[in-house]
């Protein structure tokens, strides 16, 4: 019975991937936003979130 | 050859020997065993009556074997010096060969004789249980199943041997692996060897003999009265019962030809079979009637262990044991003892290997109901246990002091006076049974749950193992048809200028013409900058004019290298890769913000790629481990019910030697 559960979630998983490579999906991307085009368009009106932030200072 | 009429040298009553090779005729009247010699006949004594033992055969019965035609003309009954009979059936083949033919406990061995000019066989009692015996001519090995001492009883009919009554002698019964079977008569010197084998009625062309009074009794059973107390008791393998107890006064009773004699009063037992004696069930494949109950034990470092054999019983199979130990259940089968073939602490049989578990005596406590040995209380074998879960392989060794032959002529006596231990082995393969088995076979109430693994009992999530073998090669097999599909399409490659930054915290923002984008592919966005020992940052984004939809991410390029005590060293790579999800298909406007703060005052590079369809090994790593956690948990728990399977055994494989 557990072996036929583990087969089933096994199933699940390998599914997963297939519909992962089938679809285009990707772990740990980005959240996505809609920014209407006129705040976007507006002068300053829009910064992405680096903008900011204290910004990127290497890595040594 | 006509037949010889000659007169009974004890009574007088017509003799006729039919058969020319045949050395001794029992007078039907006077019972008498009658030798022919080269002139006068031999009064060799008066035989026992044959005991009815429910035989199919019968002298003058008709068969072919191997297309040889054969008449059975006489019969022999012997018996055993542990109180138990077997008979022996004569076969005048047509081509002039006797066969012996042996009958116990329902089934039969035919066996011819050989002849061996030499004497290449070892001596009686260099003869050892359980060991092969080299000299013998055949392709297989046989073993020494049984050395024991015989007795000859009752006779009929003609019989190709010098038989006289009362005589004992010295044999010792060889098995082969595939039912191959011989006698080694010592009753002579040199031994007589006769080799054959393990044979069925139909083998015979005897399919059709049936014994019907057997059947009969079969069904109906046997009530005696005990002779102890008077009360009833019921035979329910009455032509095969050596033993039975009285369920009214626990009197210990041989059985002999129906008649009942006490031996003891038995202690009483300290347990309940949970199988009543007389209960009737199913399990596997066959049905039996549970008609004896017995407790054992062995003492392992001061400390007894007990456990508990039922005995079962089908006419048309034979006997069977259902073994109950720590609340694990074995259904037992007999196995020829040469079909087993033990090394030093395996076992080979039928192609599989078992491993030793147990090596201990092992003792009679408490017997109740009937018995088709000669059962005492107290009673020792060595039992050594081999395991091969679901199965378990088990050899009993019962050796018998050595004693001189009861009764022997005084020419045996003085020819070869022999003092030999005798005995034999039995091997059993018991099969792992769950408790609901047993409870539904028997309709017994719910049986208390086992506290811990039997020896012989298979894990019971194993088959994840092989659903995880199939899942994994399933996996790589997607992969491939994923790595191999994959369309890895570059879409945007650009290189880019970058002007010095007025600080270090500034950025330049640079905006690509739109992409096209398509549906349902991943997205590489890789980087590329001649980057040495300082960093370069683009955060980016693709966005849709149409919808306002922003993708964001970050891509940072960083590459350091040098030398300390430990020699050089380099860290990051002046490229780097982002992956991002697919994105509705249509077109997308770029855009790049770079920094590059530690050389902000010189001007910078960028090289941007824009890929889709990328096969991913990350993705088939992430599900390859998603597909490991129960197994790799399962085997963890398998480690420990396999160590726990071998706690009892003085052979754990988890030992430290």
């Amino acid at each position: 019975m557990f072996a036929k559960i583990y087969l089933l979630i096994g199933i699940a998983v390998l599914g997963l991937y297939g519909l992962s490579a089938f679809r285009g999906w990707e772990l740990g991307t980005p959240k996505r936003e809609f920014v209407p085009a006129d705040v976007r368009q507006s002068p300053g009106g829009y910064r992405s979130f680096h903008f900011w932030h204290s910004g990127f200072h290497g890595g040594k | 050859m006509s037949p010889v009429e000659v007169s009974c040298p004890a009574c007088g009553a017509p003799i006729t020997f039919r058969i020319g090779s045949s050395v001794v005729a029992v007078c039907e009247f006077c019972k008498s065993a009658v030798a022919r010699g080269d002139k006068n006949l031999e009064d060799l004594g008066k035989v026992a009556d044959l005991v009815e033992t429910g035989s199919p055969l019968d002298v003058g019965l008709k068969g072919a074997y191997h297309g040889v035609g054969f008449e059975l003309t006489g019969r022999a009954q012997l018996g055993h010096e542990a109180g138990g009979m077997w008979d022996e059936w004569y076969a005048a083949f047509s081509d002039g060969r006797w066969g012996w033919l042996a009958e116990a406990q329902g089934r039969f061995y035919l066996t011819f004789q050989i002849p061996m000019e030499t004497p290449q066989l070892p001596s009686l009692e260099n003869l050892e249980l359980g060991q092969p015996v080299a000299a013998l001519p055949g392709s297989v090995p046989l073993m020494v199943a049984e050395k024991g001492e015989a007795r000859a009883l009752g006779a009929r009919g003609e019989i190709p041997y010098r038989l006289t009554p009362g005589d004992t002698y010295y044999y010792a019964d060889l098995s082969g692996p595939h039912g191959e079977f011989a006698t080694l008569d010592y009753s002579g010197s040199p031994p007589v060897v006769f080799i054959g084998r393990e044979v069925s009625l139909n083998d015979l062309g005897l399919a059709g003999a049936t014994a019907p009074e057997r059947e009969a009794r079969h069904v109906a059973g046997v009530q005696l009265n005990c002779p102890k107390c008077g009360g009833p008791l019921d035979l329910r393998a009455p032509d095969q019962t050596e033993r039975v107890t009285c369920p009214n006064c626990s009197s210990l009773l041989d059985v002999n030809q129906g008649k009942l004699t006490f031996l003891n009063t038995l202690k009483p037992g300290k347990v309940v079979p949970v199988i009543p004696l007389g209960a009737t069930g199913e399990i596997l494949g066959g049905k039996y009637t549970a008609i004896g109950f017995m407790q054992r034990s062995v003492e392992i470092e001061g400390t007894r262990y007990y456990w508990e054999e039922y005995l079962l019983y089908n006419p048309q199979i034979g006997f069977r044991w259902l073994v109950h130990s720590d609340g694990q259940w074995d259904f037992v089968e007999p196995v020829p003892p040469g079909a087993v073939q033990p090394s030093n602490k395996y076992a080979s049989f039928n192609g599989q290997q078992f491993r030793m578990y147990q090596d201990e005596m092992a003792r009679v406590e408490y017997v109740s109901g009937e018995f088709y040995w000669k059962v005492t209380q107290g009673e020792t074998v060595r039992a050594i246990d081999y395991v091969h879960p679901p199965q378990m392989l088990s050899l009993e060794m019962s050796v018998n002091a050595a004693h001189p032959a009861r009764k022997q002529t005084p020419e045996q006596i003085a020819a070869h006076k022999r003092s030999v231990e005798t005995g034999e082995i039995n091997w059993s393969l018991g099969t792992y049974v769950d408790t609901r088995t047993v409870e539904r076979a028997f309709g017994i109430g719910k049986l208390p749950a086992a506290a811990k693994p039997a020896p012989n009992q298979v894990f019971p999530h194993k088959k994840i193992y092989k659903y995880w073998g199939l899942l994994t090669l399933a996996t790589f097999l997607l992969w491939l048809v994923i790595a191999i599909s994959a369309p890895d399409q570059k879409i945007f490659q650009q290189t880019f200028s970058l002007q010095p930054l007025p600080n270090a915290t500034s950025t330049q923002t640079v905006f690509t013409d739109p992409i096209e984008l398509h549906g349902n592919r991943n997205i590489q966005v890789t980087a590329s900058a001649p980057v040495s020992n300082s960093w370069l940052y683009v955060d980016g984004d693709f966005y849709n004019d149409k919808t306002g939809l922003d993708q964001s991410f970050e891509l940072p390029v960083e590459y350091y290298f040098g030398s300390d005590s430990d020699g050089s060293w380099s860290e990051g790579s002046t490229t780097n890769s982002v992956h991002i999800s697919a994105l509705p298909a249509d077109k997308y406007v770029l855009r790049l913000e770079v920094s590059w703060g530690d050389n902000y005052q010189a001007p910078a590079s960028v090289g941007v790629t824009v890929e889709q369809g990328v096969a991913r090994g990350t993705h088939l790593l992430f599900t390859l481990l998603a597909l490991s956690v129960i197994p790799v948990i399962v085997m963890i728990k398998h480690f420990n019910f396999s160590r726990r399977r071998w706690a009892d055994s003085k052979f754990s494989p988890f030992q430290s030697s």
